[in-house]
């Protein structure tokens, strides 16, 4: 058969071979060179602007770690990203493409704030518990509309879930510059909360962080031990082994989902009850999109995750310290932190495949 | 004292060490020494001047937070030039000058600020609108530093004697710059790219289209919103649908200059905001209604200096220089423009109200009785008309 192949069509000049044998050793080696490849070609960006490669990287981590604001900023931007990261990890283990973390975000923030906004004089704890839930439920609901129309109609989730963003993100809004436009500024915008509805702070950022490195810590347990985590996982393997074993896989999906929007709104929860105290169409601000890579390069290991939103954070906060100290135009700063991701993402290729050119005899 | 002496020595060592090896060498170590000695009588001057406040303009260090960088050429570009010409005029160094570009309206705001706070920063600028709420919560755990909001309205209302707002009467210029269009128009149809539904753009167009009509009382204007500050694709586009529906000069209320140069690509006219957009659209462009922030930025500075309060609501005026007209463009404006709008700038400058009656909405109901006028940014700093006149129509 494999002559026959060859004769018929020229062997191209170089083939994509399935890796099976790669050892973890040469896995880590092939990450470390993208790494150190990824930072060569951003240093030849940033020497082809006049800056010396060396101190930008030097400014880079010095404005995200170096003094205890820059941390904090740094933790504030860890938050949500691992949030969310935990919030679609299951449903990707299912193999449910839920890119709609963003709008359930959202939807988690609408909950959250219609009780900060207009039931401020509950007492700061309850108040805060109802908001927790609030939010929980709004990103559970707006997470298990796509779940419940694939389970009964096999709509596609990649589109459903996407679609569901712009509207949510719209009704975020409608709200702004209408029902809930703050009545003492004629700007659209929405009030800040009331100290009431602040999340409090451990060691000088919301207590968000800690909750959500219990989320982690939760979810891998939930993955990896629970019954519920075992049948996500058949059900991403293969629908039909799941039925095959007897699993309800509609119930599964939904269960999933349910679970995984109410994550993402609880995330929603902390961003404007933690950090910028209101609600605007920015406060979701693509982590629902960056959490995607982040789950994908931990593999969907809520542990590794916790690694890589703190490595992406400080690439943010690093990238606008740079802005400021060199003047580097923000596009750039976020071309060299898209091409330092680029170059991660794209090394996991070359550790699955290998490259197979041509050999000279065949020709 | 004692380290300026030092610096001088040292570079007075370095020259010398430095002058067997090349003139080129020679020249830089006798600059660095000149430069030395510079600073240390500046020092000395500073220092006699300043006794009481203990911040003088040689330590005094000045944080600004940008909701955008240079690179947009328009609102941040013209701030920042402010702070160029601020420092020039005052003789600052580099170093006593930290800027935040790219600052999100949200929770990144308070930490920007709260940064510069801990740089040691004794005057802090915020120029984006929605910095304000951010500003207000480190004003409350810094009151030793002053803090200055442009486009603001809570400086009076926080409780905060450290926090002021700052802007200027723009409406002014943009009278001024609606002339040229209203001379220019062919169609007399006049479009308007305006960023948001709120006071400060309503005003804005208000007056332009005000002068547009003080010159040619046929003149009617579509403004269309673009939600955002800062978006030029949508900028492009809405400029297109106004000159789609026969506008022949668009104005702008919005950061970039994208509105110019769909003008320029469709071969009709406009009007720039915040810096002279000439050099945009060469072809397009009449004149711009300018910034010229340094006005303030020098006035705060040496408030502080000096030890004096900054006034709560500040509003620079076209008389002062805060706003203006860029040169007029003379291969694109209509004849007599110039004369039409030196005869207007002089009205301005003896004291003529631009919005003065009488005024209608578009159902003919009464907004300003004849002989009467809208004391635009009276009490506070912000515009704050809001009403939309006969004569301008909304696009959906």
């Amino acid at each position: 058969m494999k002559d026959e192949i060859v004769k018929k069509h020229k062997e191209p000049f170089v083939r994509i071979a399935k890796r099976t044998d790669i050892s973890p050793r040469r896995a880590w080696i092939v990450r470390i060179v993208a790494i150190l490849l990824a930072l060569f070609v951003g240093g030849v960006i940033i020497s082809s602007l006049g800056h010396n490669p060396f101190s930008v990287y030097g400014e880079l981590l010095k404005g995200s770690l170096a003094s205890p604001t820059a941390r904090r900023e740094t933790i504030k931007t860890f938050v949500p990203l691992l949030g969310a990261a935990i919030a679609i990890a299951p449903a990707f283990k299912m193999k449910f493409w839920n890119i709609g973390a963003e709008g359930q975000i959202l939807a988690g923030a609408i909950g959250a704030s219609y009780f900060a906004l207009f039931h401020s004089d509950i007492p700061h704890v309850p108040l805060l518990i109802i908001m927790f839930i609030a939010a929980a439920v709004c990103g559970a609901i707006v997470g298990v509309i796509p779940a419940l129309f694939k389970a009964r109609w096999e709509t596609n989730e990649t589109l459903f879930t996407l679609m569901l963003n712009y509207i949510i993100l719209g009704i975020v809004k409608y709200l702004m510059n209408g029902p809930w436009k703050d009545p003492t500024s004629g700007f659209p915008k929405i009030a800040m909360f009331e100290a009431s509805a602040k999340l409090p702070k451990v060691l000088g950022v919301h207590i968000g962080w800690i909750i959500v490195l219990v989320f982690a810590v939760l979810m891998f347990f939930y993955m990896t031990r629970s019954k519920q985590g075992y049948e996500i996982a058949v059900v991403g393997e293969s629908e039909k082994t799941a039925k095959y074993a007897g699993m309800n896989v509609s119930k599964i999906i939904i269960r999933t989902m349910i679970i995984s929007g109410a994550i993402a709104g609880i995330v929603g929860f902390f961003s404007v009850a933690g950090a910028n105290y209101t609600l605007n169409e920015n406060t979701a601000g693509g982590v629902g999109f960056t959490a995607i890579t982040v789950a994908w390069l931990a593999k969907l290991n809520p542990f590794v995750m916790i690694g890589i939103s703190f490595g992406l954070s400080i690439l943010t906060k690093g990238s606008n310290t740079i802005q400021t100290a060199f003047k580097i135009p923000k596009s750039v700063a976020e071309i060299i932190t898209g091409m330092i991701l680029l170059f991660i993402l794209g090394c996991e290729f070359f550790i699955n495949y290998r490259l197979v050119f041509r050999s000279r005899k065949g020709e | 004292m004692k380290k300026r002496l030092f610096a001088v020595l040292l570079a007075g060592a370095m020259a010398f060490s430095l002058a067997a090896c090349g003139s080129k060498e020679e020249e830089k170590a006798a600059e660095a020494v000149k430069e030395a000695v510079e600073e240390v009588k500046e020092d000395a001057e500073a220092d006699t001047e300043e006794e009481g406040s203990g911040v003088t303009l040689d330590n005094i260090k000045i944080g600004f937070v940008h909701v955008s960088d240079p690179s947009d050429m328009g609102y941040t570009y013209n701030h920042d030039k402010g702070t160029q010409k601020m420092k020039e005029d005052l003789g600052l160094r580099d170093d006593q000058i930290i800027n935040k570009y790219n600052t999100p309206e949200g929770a990144e705001c308070e930490t920007a600020v709260r940064e510069l706070a801990e740089a040691g920063c004794n005057i802090i600028f915020c120029t984006s609108f929605g910095h304000e709420d951010y500003m207000l919560l480190v004003a409350e755990d810094y009151p030793d530093i002053q803090f200055c909001h442009a486009t603001g309205y809570q400086a009076a209302s926080s409780g905060l004697d450290n926090v002021h707002n700052y802007f200027g009467r723009i409406y002014q210029a943009r009278y001024l710059s609606g002339i040229a269009a209203g001379l220019r128009t062919e169609t007399n149809k006049l479009g308007y790219v305006a960023a948001m539904p709120f006071a400060e753009c309503i005003s804005g167009y208000t007056a332009f289209y005000l002068g547009a009509k003080s010159v040619n009382p046929d003149v009617t204007m579509m403004v269309g919103y673009t939600n955002s500050w800062n978006d030029p694709t949508v900028e492009a586009q809405v400029a297109q649908s106004l000159i789609d529906q026969g506008c022949d000069v668009i104005g702008q209320h919005a950061d970039s200059t994208a509105t110019q140069t769909t003008a320029e690509a469709n071969g009709v006219w406009g009007v720039g905001y915040n810096s002279d957009m000439i050099a945009a659209a060469p072809n397009a462009v009449l004149t711009s209604a300018i910034w010229d922030w340094s006005i303030y930025l020098e006035y705060a500075v040496n408030c502080v200096v000096n030890g004096e309060p900054i006034a709560v609501d500040w509003c620079g005026s076209y008389e002062e220089g805060m706003v203006g007209l860029s040169p007029l463009n003379e291969n694109t404006i209509a004849e007599g423009t110039q004369e039409a709008i030196d005869a207007a700038s002089q009205q301005l400058l003896d004291g003529y109200e631009v919005f003065s009656g009488p005024l209608y909405d578009a159902d003919g109901n009464v907004l300003v009785e004849e002989g009467d006028f809208y004391p635009e940014s009276g009490e506070a700093s912000a515009p704050s008309w809001d009403k939309i006149i006969d004569g301008i129509t909304i696009l959906g």
